[in-house]
């Protein structure tokens, strides 16, 4: 067993499922979606990234592809969501809501994508 | 992705990783955090209040308890925040230091600058092996020809000088084992730019290798090596490299023509020579005694030419072997062999010095050669002397000895290396000219010198083919005649002759030396001009330009859209006006 592989596809998958986590529920009603969980998603996704760094293979390439695509949809939602509450000053309408979930279910579509690419290599891969 | 960013980034995934949790640890507790704000309700920071203070906390800029005072479990989270993002920046930033000071990383920071450098090169490059003294030259030499060339050496000192050296060209070098093919091929072999690989390593062995490496792995390129040996020159012809410089053999060969033909020597240093540098003198060798001490490699090759002259000569060297080789020798019955080494007044008085014309010093020992050039001058100040410089850094000691030929023999390499390079022609040419008469010499020295000046021209290879002259072969195809004259009007003044002079015409296979103005130029010929850069630049454009051509050919500037015609038409009744004047004031 390799550790690393455990810590990369442990960090991928929890990116996938907090992911899921905040996305599920009622778009437009705020009270089903965690502003904690929004953070942890942003967190995993992060370091899931940062792991995919320096692999030169072009399966590496995908999945790093695929994580970018991911945070650069989750800090668009947390933009939105910092704007609307601090510098606007607004109460979380559901509105707003809806474009955060919205952001947070095209990142949920990257990182489904990051970890299907991960099954398929573990799959090809010959012991 | 490259090897360097992909290492910096394999490199950096820890601590960006430990700055990411030590972050994201500090935002939360920070939003967890209870507060008051200043009416005493309780109040939480948002995540985004809780970014911005550990960011400003992080970084030790430090703005202070914002946007309310804070309650103390708030400052007791605020000091661990502190602790943890400080001291994850000190990690970060002491590994990146270490990343940056790293010999892997260095080194391939080093290759990733090597192959930027390469890739910036426009046209095709020459591989050099080997950057001592004749490699040193042959840079420098091609450089100015405006060739570029790529460096392989094995010490990593002459590699790491590379940048300062003052070539006209930037010259990539890399650190590495020539007679390894792994390094070969990082130095650029199979590169589709890299049109020739010269070995000039000290070794014959590894020159020997890297023309079987070159010719195994890119048989496209040509090789040319050094040698010094006989076996290992034979062995390098055997699978096809396309030169081997020998650089005794081929200074013997040119002290014979110096013999035999002063006027002919000054030709090929002429045409060899470095470009703009000034015109040498001719020497002129008396026919008389000469003493030749040390029989080695040079000293053999400058006798079997002076035996060829019937030139009388005393041999002087300590190996008894060789004076027994000598006197087996049915053709050296007329000339002595003296044991001795030649730089004591006694042996040189035996040989006969002070009625000697000249004396050869040609010893593998700078400090030998020096001592026998000060006893013999002392002996004889008329004596001709031909001096071996062995090393480069004894330059201004040999002279200060005003020997009348210094033979060193990386110059000797670099400069046959480099009329190989810039033109094989050239090559065909003075070996032409070897068997004509010394007054044939005679009249082209004097026409290079009245047509082009003081200095060294330049020379380069005119080929008849669409690449190199496509205005030319398109007036070709449609059957009109370009003589050689033609190409030598300027294209911007065409009463006017630009400073070339063509030298030889290649026509299937056929050499003719100094074609006349007369000669019609046919489609697939090569012509070897000597001009100068200007020259050089001036015929170019008339070759490739059609309306240059044109202007030369018609005596007229045509151009060819429709609606520039009618504007030219409409300048030409303009300027029928302005003629006469412009034309009175001309033939004044």
């Amino acid at each position: 067993m390799n550790r690393e592989k455990v810590v990369f596809s442990f960090f991928m998958i929890l990116a996938l499922t907090l992911n899921f986590g905040f996305f599920a529920g009622e778009v437009d009603n705020p009270n089903h979606h965690n502003v904690y969980e929004l953070f942890a998603v942003v967190v995993v996704n992060l370091i899931a990234t940062v792991l995919k760094f320096g692999d030169r293979s072009q399966m590496g390439a995908m999945l790093l592809a695929t994580s970018l695509v991911a945070l650069v949809q989750l800090f668009s939602a947390s933009i939105v969501w910092a704007y609307v509450v601090n510098i606007q000053g607004h109460a979380m309408t559901p509105d707003t809501m809806s474009t955060i979930i919205s952001l947070s279910g095209g990142a949920l579509i990257a990182n489904f994508i990051s970890v299907i690419l991960l099954i398929i290599e573990t799959s090809t891969m010959r012991h | 992705m490259s090897l360097v960013t992909s290492l910096i980034m394999r490199q950096m995934r820890a601590p960006i990783i430990t700055l990411i949790l030590g972050y994201s640890i500090s935002i939360l507790g920070m939003v967890l955090a209870p507060g008051i704000d200043e009416q005493g309700n309780p109040w939480h920071m948002n995540f985004f209040e809780a970014f911005y203070f550990v960011s400003y906390t992080a970084t030790t800029i430090g703005f202070g308890e914002i946007p309310h005072t804070f309650t103390n479990a708030q400052r007791t989270w605020a000091l661990i925040t502190v602790y943890l993002t400080v001291v994850a920046w000190f990690y970060s930033l002491g590994k990146i230091v270490s990343l940056v000071q790293d010999p892997t990383f260095r080194e391939a920071l080093k290759k990733n600058h090597f192959s930027r450098q390469i890739e910036r090169i426009p046209e095709s490059f020459i591989l050099i092996c080997g950057f001592g003294e004749t490699g040193h030259a042959l840079t420098s030499v091609l450089t100015k020809r405006n060739i570029h060339t790529v460096v392989i050496e094995n010490d990593a000192k002459k590699i790491q000088t590379l940048p300062l050296e003052d070539f006209p060209l930037v010259v990539p070098g890399i650190t590495g084992d020539a007679s390894n093919p792994e390094h070969l091929i990082q130095a650029g072999l199979q590169n589709p730019k890299c049109a020739a690989i010269i070995a000039v390593t000290a070794s014959d062995e590894t020159n020997l290798k890297i023309a079987v490496t070159s010719k195994l792995l890119n048989p496209k390129i040509s090789v040319i090596c050094r040698s010094e040996i006989e076996e290992y020159e034979s062995n390098m012809f055997s699978f096809g490299t396309e030169f081997v410089v020998n650089p005794f053999d081929t200074f013997a060969n040119i002290f014979a023509m110096a013999i035999h033909s002063p006027s002919l020597h000054l030709l090929y240093d002429w045409l060899t020579g470095v470009p703009n540098t000034d015109l040498s003198n001719p020497i002129y060798i008396q026919p008389g005694h000469w003493i030749i001490c040390g029989y080695g490699r040079f000293g053999q090759g400058l006798y079997q030419q002076l035996l060829k002259s019937n030139i009388h000569v005393t041999v002087i060297d300590p190996s008894e072997e060789k004076r027994d080789r000598f006197l087996n020798k049915s053709e050296n019955g007329n000339n002595d062999f003296i044991i001795g080494t030649g730089f004591d007044a006694h042996t040189l008085t035996v040989a006969g010095v002070t009625d000697a014309v000249g004396l050869i010093s040609g010893t593998d020992n700078d400090a030998n050669n020096l001592s026998i050039i000060m006893t013999a001058r002392d002996l004889n100040p008329d004596l001709f002397i031909v001096a071996r410089h062995n090393k480069k850094n004894n330059e201004k000691l040999f002279a200060a000895t005003n020997a009348n030929i210094v033979m060193q023999p990386s110059e000797i390499i670099a400069r046959k290396i480099r009329s190989l390079l810039v033109s094989p022609l050239l090559i065909a040419f003075l070996n032409k000219a070897r068997n004509q008469d010394p007054t044939w010499a005679n009249i082209t020295i004097s026409r290079i010198m009245g047509g082009l000046g003081e200095s060294v021209p330049n020379i380069w290879t005119l080929q008849v083919n669409e690449d190199e002259a496509r205005a030319l072969c398109q007036v070709l195809q449609l059957g009109r005649v370009i003589r050689v004259g033609n190409l030598l009007q300027d294209p911007r003044q065409r009463e006017q002759q630009i400073k070339a002079i063509p030298l030889m015409l290649k026509r299937n296979q056929k050499l003719l030396l100094m074609p006349t103005d007369e000669i019609a130029i046919k489609s697939g010929d090569q012509l070897l001009f000597c001009g100068t850069p200007g020259a050089y630049r001036s015929m170019h454009w008339s070759l490739n330009d059609l309306h240059s051509l044109n202007y030369i050919m018609t005596y007229e500037d045509t151009p060819d859209a429709f609606v520039w015609r009618q504007v030219n038409l409409f300048l030409k009744r303009n300027e029928r006006r302005n003629r006469p004047r412009r034309n009175r004031h001309l033939m004044k």
